[in-house]
């Protein structure tokens, strides 16, 4: 029992500090400077029924809300806050008894009234937070806190260097995040794998294979003149989006490709190990098998994720009746593209990963 | 177009000079689950419920990427009875948290793009939040549940006689190495996916506190979450699958 315990004491500490942070967050008005209130009322006023010029029906109803203040100048004071949602409710909320928000307060001589800025989420993404990092920990002990580490390092990187970004305001900005994924490889690498030979050959393998496919892709993109590719459809672009949508699909593709090449390395390392007199060809040869069996899965994984997103956009489109083309070039041929490059990246990288490695491996250092 | 067409021959071309069949059907996956998708897009905005279409079609496409992903049927079979667990225990998490995160629909940072558009237009954009999430993390489940599937059948095959306790702590081993890697493909895929929102929330001089209850960012970043647990109860789920099936042979 007792080394039970100790054998799963740092699960138990990541559970119960976790634990304890969600806590804190979920008391932790004091630490905004924004109003927070709590909503302790709330009643419908009357639905109104809307048809659109497409006839898509939909219904609006305002609501009566009253809460107490959580924090700030206003603290405990009674604010009344009015409401209107919709039926779909694409873009407002409803609201209901103990939701916490955000709110910019109007005072008035009979009382308190605001209008509502947003909903809070902190505790919920803090909950989730906890339960992915303990699972974590709990099935991979340390290197599931090295893992945990590595991403709250690279995204402390990634904010700087978007900071530094918006800075320098430069208009080749794409060299700037080319150089962030050159700091991502080097440090996620080397804390994944340690700082070793390993680690060298597949950190080599990953440059080439995602440079070769952003290489390749812009040879297309220029000889096709972009035709079909309308940048200025990428959401939330305030940069050249050309160049902006570059830059993401670089960053995008780099844990795909690093994932691909930290697996065949590592098997034909181990391979060399277990085989010493085995040859350089003979090794290329499993590295490609072992690359063919990750591929596909893996450019679905990106295809998944990159498109996912546009489900509410897509829908919006099709429903103002707008045709199958025009909503597919505007919402998701981004998305496709972007898992197009990064599938050239992921199935370059394993010629490219079995080459490395089965020359540069040495006899003897395979640990 | 055209772009499209030739990144595409590209792709496939590639594909199948390093992969030759493998690369045929990696291919044919990507394409079919694509068609999937669209189908989805268009049955939802046909009125038909969002999580129930989406329910239906993620079990497909779980099939075309586990079934084209490997030609061992004793690896793709316990791979996919392995996903669909792991998919109902992951709606049952993400229907509750997409509801108390309230992060259907649109945001702020949206207007500019939606500002034409009709918001009215009767569909219900919670269920379709909750739809972009399970699709999201269905690519994650099926590349977790193959890599431990596979890992396994060769353990099984060279020692046939292996102890079934032991069996399950060789996957949790493969399981490990496979989450770190995983864990790497999905956050640098968000990084990459979101990059143009992160410059502009930092460009419009958000605090923290605005970035972490920011309705588009905490979307995207629970839906990594969702994966990278999917990653996670694929590992024990798959392994308990595959001792399942053996108890049963014997």
């Amino acid at each position: 029992m007792k080394q039970l315990f100790y054998k799963n004491l740092i699960l138990i500490l990541t559970i119960v500090i976790g634990g304890l942070f969600v806590l804190g967050v979920k008391f932790d008005q004091a630490l905004y400077s924004d109003t927070i209130v709590k909503i302790t009322q709330v009643t419908d006023d009357k639905t109104e029924k809307v048809t659109d010029e497409f006839e898509n029906k939909d219904t609006q109803t305002k609501q009566k809300i009253s809460g107490i203040v959580m924090n700030g100048k206003y603290q405990g004071q009674k604010i009344v806050l009015p409401n209107t949602y919709s039926s779909s409710r694409a873009n407002d909320q409803k609201y209901q008894k103990n939701d916490q928000v955000f709110v910019t307060v109007n005072p008035h001589k009979s009382g308190l009234t605001g209008t509502i800025d947003g909903f809070k989420r902190d505790v919920v993404v803090a909950v989730l937070i906890w339960v992915a990092v303990s699972m974590l920990v709990g099935f991979m002990q340390i290197s599931g806190m090295i893992a945990v580490l590595s991403i709250a390092l690279n995204m402390v990187i990634f904010f700087l260097a978007i900071k530094f970004e918006i800075f320098v305001n430069i208009t080749n900005f794409f060299w700037i995040f080319a150089g962030i994924a050159l700091v991502f490889a080097v440090l996620t690498l080397s804390l994944v794998i340690g700082l070793n030979r390993q680690m060298l050959v597949t950190l080599l393998a990953t440059l080439t294979g995602t440079s070769l496919s952003v290489i390749i892709s812009v040879i297309v993109l220029r000889l096709t003149n972009d035709q079909g590719m309308h940048y200025e459809a990428l959401s939330y672009a305030t940069q050249a989006p050309k160049e902006l949508f570059l830059a993401a699909t670089l960053l995008g593709s780099l844990g795909a490709v690093m994932d691909e090449s930290t697996d065949i390395v590592a098997t034909l390392f181990q391979l060399k190990e277990e085989q010493p007199m085995i040859s350089p060809k003979e090794l290329f040869k499993s590295g490609r098998e072992v690359g063919q069996s990750i591929m596909g899965p893996l450019i679905n994984v990106l295809f998944l994720i990159f498109i996912a997103d546009i489900f509410p956009l897509a829908v919006l489109y099709f429903r103002t009746t707008n045709t199958i083309g025009y909503t597919f070039s505007w919402t998701m041929a981004l998305g496709v593209v972007q898992t197009l490059i990064s599938g050239i990246g992921i199935v370059i990288a394993i010629p490219v990963a079995s080459f490395f490695a089965s020359r540069l491996i040495k006899g003897g250092d395979a640990s | 177009m055209i772009t499209i067409g030739w990144l595409s021959a590209i792709l496939f071309g590639l594909m199948v000079i390093i992969g030759g069949m493998n690369g045929v059907r990696s291919f044919l996956s990507l394409f079919l689950n694509f068609l999937m998708l669209f189908f989805t897009i268009i049955l939802i905005t046909g009125g038909f419920p969002p999580v129930v279409v989406t329910l239906i079609n993620g079990i497909i496409i779980l099939a075309i990427t586990i079934f084209l992903g490997d030609d061992n049927t004793q690896v793709t079979e316990t791979a996919f009875y392995a996903s669909l667990i792991v998919l109902i225990i992951l709606v049952l998490l993400i229907i509750p948290v997409e509801h108390l995160a309230a992060v259907q629909g649109f945001g702020a940072e949206d207007s500019e793009e939606i500002e034409a558009f009709s918001l009215l237009v009767g569909a219900n954009f919670m269920q379709i939040a909750i739809s972009t999430a399970i699709f999201s993390t269905l690519g994650a489940i099926a590349e977790g549940a193959i890599a431990i599937s596979a890992g396994l059948n060769e353990i099984v095959e060279q020692t046939p006689t292996i102890d079934l306790k032991k069996l399950y702590a060789a996957g949790i081993s493969i399981g490990k190495h496979i989450i770190g890697t995983t864990f790497n493909t999905l956050f640098f895929g968000f990084f990459g996916g979101f990059l143009a929102l992160f410059i502009l929330l930092v460009q419009t001089h958000a605090t923290f506190a605005d970035i972490i209850n920011d309705k588009i960012f905490v979307a995207e970043l629970i839906m990594i979450l969702f994966s990278i647990i999917g990653v996670i109860l694929a590992v024990p789920i798959t392994a308990w699958v595959l001792i399942q099936k053996l108890k049963q042979r014997k």
